[in-house]
């Protein structure tokens, strides 16, 4: 078991923020009030994810653990669109269907076909994977509908050249699929290959804290990773792809109103 | 052909055109004049569907600009902007773009023809092997003009195309651009281009006037 940590050792690891909101003022990068706010948010969701984490883990009910995914879904989905600047009501199930389906998707292969727990609904394997699996597919999605969505607004000129020597939307719209595609994927890319020497991954830290040996951690580690970058390869170019028909009208020509702020 | 019937056209809530009309005849050279700001370019953009238009209709060669038919109706017609987007790393790959779109699949010219159309635009062979970024604005409109060539396109909308070249290059491209197969709607404010033109449109007062000559 992982050892708990007191009140006590909670507090120093706060005190250590002292020096990151110092450099913040030195600077006046006027971030203190919102890095603050960042924290005090970080620690009540935390505290409260836990709680009902560990209700969720006693009562490994499938319903009650569809029913809290859903609700990470939806939370991710939803800051997906306004990171990216697109306006919620226009993208909302478009974008839920990308993200939802490869979440859904990678950790039910990473669960049924790789683990296997007993039960198969087990609280503690499904919450947790889908949760890793998420996080990432979020941060790949903002990445990629800001980039695609900005590139074109952008170069708007170059956009409608393509369009005016024959390229139908799908091909109009490839470069800067393409650019959105690498922005999004090139950090993780970049994280596996140095995984193991510049930083020792999440899930496999944990692991080994709560016991488990490490040959068995990377097992883990391996897998979910594969999984995770599956599901947000799949999810940014799902993503982007079903917003097209939202986002162009009927002549291709990109719609303005899909931005939340004006260019 | 080109007709535009019963046009207007509003940018940013301002009215630049209101109910007008214009015909273009094959092989017509028309060039537009007006005021800036009073919607010249507007109305190029609007017969590609790069612009949606607030009323009336445009039809290319008897086909009405509608969803369905705007790639056929660019794929038909060479649109050349003031300042040309190459879209590509190096002028050889901005020439061959087009071809890799499924509307122009196999019909990649040959080598020597683009020679001979390099020729006649006054450009040198090596410009093939530069990055677009390299060459002049003079450079980047006769390729973007050139490159509509290569397509065999009959119908140029041409938006102010020689404001950038000299004597001699301007000549070249209207050698190219003035034959008679060729229906030309342009809008310029040079005084040759403006003369070669067989009909000459003003807007004015969010109206089309032919201009007697």
């Amino acid at each position: 078991m992982t050892t708990d940590l007191s009140i006590t050792a909670m507090l120093s690891m706060y005190a250590l923020m002292v020096i990151p909101l110092l450099i913040f003022f030195y600077l006046q990068l006027g971030i203190i009030r919102e890095t603050v706010m960042a924290m005090a948010r970080m620690t009540v969701q935390l505290i409260l994810v836990g709680l009902y984490l560990k209700y969720i883990f006693q009562l490994n009910n499938p319903f009650v653990s569809l029913l809290w995914v859903t609700v990470m879904l939806v939370v991710a989905n939803l800051s997906i669109l306004n990171k990216a600047g697109l306006k919620r009501s226009l993208f909302f199930w478009r974008s839920l269907i990308a993200v939802a389906g490869s979440t859904l998707f990678a950790s039910g292969w990473f669960i049924l076909v790789a683990i296997r727990p007993e039960p198969i609904y087990d609280a503690r394997y499904m919450v947790p994977i889908v949760g890793m699996i998420l996080g990432n597919c979020l941060r790949s999605n903002v990445l990629s509908l800001e980039r695609f969505y900005s590139g074109i607004r952008k170069n708007e000129n170059e956009y409608m050249t393509y369009l005016m020597l024959g390229a139908t939307l799908r091909e109009a719209t490839r470069p800067y699929l393409r650019d959105a595609l690498k922005a999004a994927i090139n950090p993780s890319i970049a994280t596996m290959g140095t995984m193991g020497i510049v930083s020792l991954p999440g899930m496999m830290t944990g692991q080994i804290l709560g016991g488990a040996m490490p040959t068995t951690a990377i097992k883990y580690q391996i897998g979910i990773m594969i999984c995770i970058f599956t599901a947000m390869v799949v999810a940014a170019l799902v993503n982007i792809l079903l917003s097209l028909p939202v986002a162009f009208d009927d002549h291709q020509r990109l719609r303005q109103g899909i931005f939340c702020n004006k260019p | 052909m080109i007709t535009y019937k019963n046009i207007s056209l509003q940018v940013h809530r301002q009215t630049l055109l209101e109910n007008t009309s214009l015909q273009i005849g094959p092989g017509d050279k028309v060039v537009i004049r007006g005021a800036s700001g009073s919607g010249k370019s507007s109305l190029l953009k609007c017969a590609v569907g790069a612009l949606p238009m607030a009323g009336g209709s445009v039809r290319v060669d008897g086909t009405e600009l509608s969803a369905k038919t705007a790639s056929d109706i660019r794929s038909r017609i060479a649109f050349i902007g003031q300042e040309p987007v190459l879209g590509a790393e190096s002028v050889r790959d901005a020439l061959l773009l087009p071809f890799t779109f499924k509307a122009h699949h196999g019909m990649v010219p040959t080598e020597e023809k683009i020679f001979q159309h390099l020729k006649r635009l006054h450009l040198s062979m090596d410009i093939l092997d530069k990055p677009c970024t390299r060459i002049s604005g003079g450079e980047k409109q006769r390729i973007a003009i050139l490159r509509a060539l290569l397509l065999n396109k009959t119908i140029f909308i041409a938006d102010e195309v020689t404001s950038a070249l000299d004597p001699e290059s301007r000549t070249a491209v209207m050698e190219e651009l003035f034959q008679p197969g060729i229906t030309l709607l342009s809008v310029s404010h040079d005084p040759e281009w403006i003369n070669a033109c067989e009909r000459v449109v003003e807007i004015s007062n969010h109206q089309l006037m032919e201009v007697e000559r």
